[in-house]
């Protein structure tokens, strides 16, 4: 990717986009930074591959929808101030939102389109990408399309990642159940924000091994061949981490919503996104089944070494961050 | 606490010194027995420091997870021997002892829901990590997802207990008397299934029989008392509906004991055999916890050190067996007598122990629970006699098949005990019958 100059433009502009959208003081300001953000993520995708070419594009049609509906809504705004349809917009605009999002019931294009891309443009698109789209939808809480969304989303998160052999498909749907999380953070705070902050750190040192050891599909986990088994023990402590087991990072987040649904009294949404979350610890848990097993054969195909790579002490070290991690904040949080 | 907290954590860096396996357990012990003279508490938190301190209740189970663990390591020579990865294994069982101290000594509700939760973890790794079979992770996956989906809801009833009182220090709490059914159920579930009660105990069975033997001593001796633990922390700001629901569990759990009790006497699985036997015997914990009463609390802390130390004894026992014979099947462990006669003493004194034998610490906390069980309604005779014959049955049932009879023919050649082993269920048995001298410790706490 980075081989390509023009890549390193389009990156720049990637981000300049997003950093528009969010810091744009009327909705038209919000929608051109969108725009720019999408029209930079396009040729970002591509790399002469026919898949991603097929992701571009369906990435390009929704995300082309949704703004047009965000500029339709936005325009309507503008004609009809002060009069009290403005839930309408609302709903105009959030949806359109959490269709860029790529947030439940309008998801549909996520994992299609994480199937096609690389395991970077995957990890831009699963963290840098909802910035924008997230920051403009605590802007308009339109309460009860929140919660559906919020519900679907740990649903469908859930239930989605569960008979997937992908493992891109599968980071796309615990994405989603990430999302409903966030979603519930916004609904009454902005600890969402923190929220997204782990959730990226956290499927950022998932996607940089994905990337390093080229694994796409679960049998690739299976027969992934480490000299040292405790190597590999430790680096898929990650993928409990995400899914918010207790003694790791990943608790930290999950534990600040629960704690800010709980206290708004929203006992029984909380419960059910709990229990959706379980599911995903399920198929996470899947995935590891070949680390924590010891005693199991795998085969010894890969000759040569990466443990003097600096990938690799980068990996070492957050993979590090991600299991003790609780421990360290926890600390922090009682002390300020 | 830190002091002894620290000393645990800075065992870590000497798990990956080669051949550090035994130096790690000599200085297990060492912590066992500066804990032991630490022994100066009372019935209010003290040794305070940070948010861990102890009182009577946690200072018994952290020096028998202490114990526990120190004789773990005793058992599982064959780790070391053949070298089954025993750096990555002392980590973990230092890793699980400084949970389960730390869930032991946390004050408040939420630290000790946190440690509650990791302790599962390397439990979780001990299983997959260094069972034998591939079933074990169906075994792992059982024990993971039982455990969770109790236990976040209980998550939520503890920060809808903070939103309420603003607190979560056990002690405070105590002033709080709650009349929420959810709340109950939520806080109650995640134990009765750690405990565990008859109709969500299929996981136990399951982790014993895949566990490797430090998994099933950890299991049968300190895992499952963090559920009664967590009851005896929890019951005080739950009485109200204690009174109102703790006859379903008391029901189900005495019932289910009898149904747990004959089904061990189908068993030919050793461990399983043992494993539905921790099964019959936390029902009876259970029952008399939630009796509410000061014998059934104090009797049910008393059965679950006594259990703990027995159960854990008698794994190591089927471990023994286990590594000579090569299987667990009571029809090739027969007639045990003729090989090792020593041994057979050790499998009498733990079995004897089992059944609640006078000088034994079960006698003393199954008299008190059967006491206060029998106070709660007169008609759990029946289902009381019947436990407590059965349990006499089935540990019977377990000695007779093992070391009587006739030996098993294809058994080619067979070494005897070792001091090791000897010096391990010594080890195990001796605190079992010392602790009877000083029962107060067990029974004075409340």
């Amino acid at each position: 990717m980075f081989n390509n100059s023009s890549k390193i433009m389009f990156l720049t502009i990637l981000m300049m986009g997003s950093l528009i959208a969010i810091s744009a003081n009327s909705w038209m300001g919000a929608w051109m930074g969108l725009e720019i953000n999408l029209l930079a993520f396009i040729p970002l995708m591509s790399d002469n591959k026919l898949m991603s070419t097929e992701a571009s594009l369906k990435y390009f049609l929704t995300q082309a929808l949704a703004s047009s509906v965000f500029l339709f809504a936005v325009i309507l705004f503008l004609l009809n101030t002060g009069k009290n349809n403005a839930n309408l917009m609302e709903m105009i605009i959030l949806s359109s939102l959490l269709l860029k999002s790529g947030s439940a019931p309008f998801h549909f294009w996520f994992p299609n389109v994480m199937e096609g891309l690389s395991w970077i443009n995957a990890l831009i698109l699963m963290t840098w990408q909802k910035i924008a789209p997230l920051m403009l939808i605590s802007y308009v809480i339109f309460k009860p399309l929140i919660i559906i969304s919020i519900i679907l989303s740990s649903f469908i998160g859930a239930l989605g990642g569960l008979n997937q052999t992908s493992l891109r498909k599968l980071m796309a749907y615990s994405s989603i159940n990430h999302l409903g999380w966030m979603l519930a953070a916004m609904y009454n705070s902005n600890i969402w924000l923190m929220y997204f902050l782990f959730y990226t750190f956290l499927t950022f040192s998932m996607v940089l091994m994905f990337n390093m050891f080229k694994i796409s599909y679960i049998n690739q986990l299976f027969s992934l061949f480490f000299h040292e088994k405790s190597i590999k023990f430790f680096l898929f402590f990650n993928l409990l981490s995400l899914g918010g087991l207790p003694p790791f990072l990943g608790f930290l987040p999950k534990m600040f919503v629960i704690q800010s649904l709980t206290m708004n009294n929203q006992l029984f949404l909380l419960t059910f996104m709990v229990m959706m979350t379980l599911i995903t610890l399920y198929f996470y848990i899947r995935l590891c089944y070949s680390a924590f097993m010891l005693n199991y054969y795998e085969n010894s195909w890969m000759t040569f070494s990466y443990y003097k790579s600096s990938n690799m002490k980068l990996l070492l070290t957050f993979s590090y961050i991600s299991t003790f991690g609780l421990f360290l904040t926890s600390s922090l949080y009682f002390f300020f | 606490m830190l002091k002894i907290i620290f000393m645990v954590l800075f065992l870590f860096p000497l798990c990956f010194i080669k051949n550090s396996y035994w130096m790690v357990q000599s200085f297990l012990f060492f912590i066992s027995f500066i804990f032991i003279l630490m022994n100066m508490y009372s019935n209010y938190f003290m040794s305070i420091s940070y948010m861990f301190g102890s009182d009577m209740i946690s200072y018994g189970l952290i020096l028998l997870s202490l114990w526990i663990v120190s004789l773990m390591l005793m058992a599982s020579e064959s780790v070391f021997k053949y070298n089954n990865y025993v750096n990555l294994f002392l980590f973990n069982i230092i890793l699980l002892l400084l949970m389960l101290v730390l869930t032991f000594s946390s004050m408040s509700l939420f630290m000790f829901y946190l440690f509650f939760e990791s302790s599962l973890i390397p439990t979780l790794f001990l299983i997959l990590g260094w069972g034998y079979q591939p079933e074990r992770l169906q075994a792992g996956v059982y024990l993971l997802f039982y455990t969770l989906l109790v236990s976040l809801p209980m998550l939520i009833g503890i920060f809808y207990l903070y939103k309420v009182t603003n607190t979560m220090n056990f002690y405070l709490l105590n002033n709080y008397m709650f009349n929420y059914e959810i709340l109950y159920f939520s806080l109650v579930m995640a134990f009765l299934v750690k405990m565990p009660m008859f109709l969500v105990h299929l996981w136990l069975p399951k982790a014993h029989v895949e566990a490797p033997v430090s998994g099933s001593m950890i299991l049968a001796g300190i895992m499952l008392k963090l559920g009664g633990y967590g009851l005896l922390r929890v019951f005080p700001f739950l009485q109200l509906l204690g009174l109102k629901f703790n006859f379903i569990w008391i029901s189900i759990s005495l019932v289910g004991g009898v149904l747990v009790s004959l089904t061990c006497l189908c068993q030919t699985d050793l461990k399983a055999l043992i494993a539905y036997s921790s099964v019959a015997h936390m029902g009876i914990v259970l029952a008399g916890l939630m009796t509410m009463t000061y014998m059934g609390m104090c009797g049910s802390y008393t059965l679950m050190i006594a259990h703990g130390l027995c159960s854990s004894g008698l794994f190591c026992l089927a471990n023994i067996s286990y590594e000579r014979l090569g299987s667990r099947s009571l029809l090739i462990n027969k007639g045990l007598l003729n090989f090792m006669p020593s041994m057979a003493l050790w499998w009498f004194l733990l079995s004897s122990a089992n059944m609640a034998a006078p000088p034994t610490l079960n006698l003393l906390g199954e008299i008190s629970l059967i006491n206060s069980i029998v106070s709660w309604s007169w008609l759990t005779m029946l289902m009381l006699s019947l436990l407590s014959f059965f349990s006499a049955a089935y540990t019977l049932y377990l000695y007779a098949y093992s070391q009587h009879g006739k030996l098993f023919s294809g058994v080619y050649s067979f070494s005897g005990g070792k001091i090791r082993e000897y010096l391990l269920l010594f080890l195990h048995w001796f605190p079992l019958n010392l602790l009877i001298l000083k029962g107060d410790m067990c029974m004075l706490w409340l």
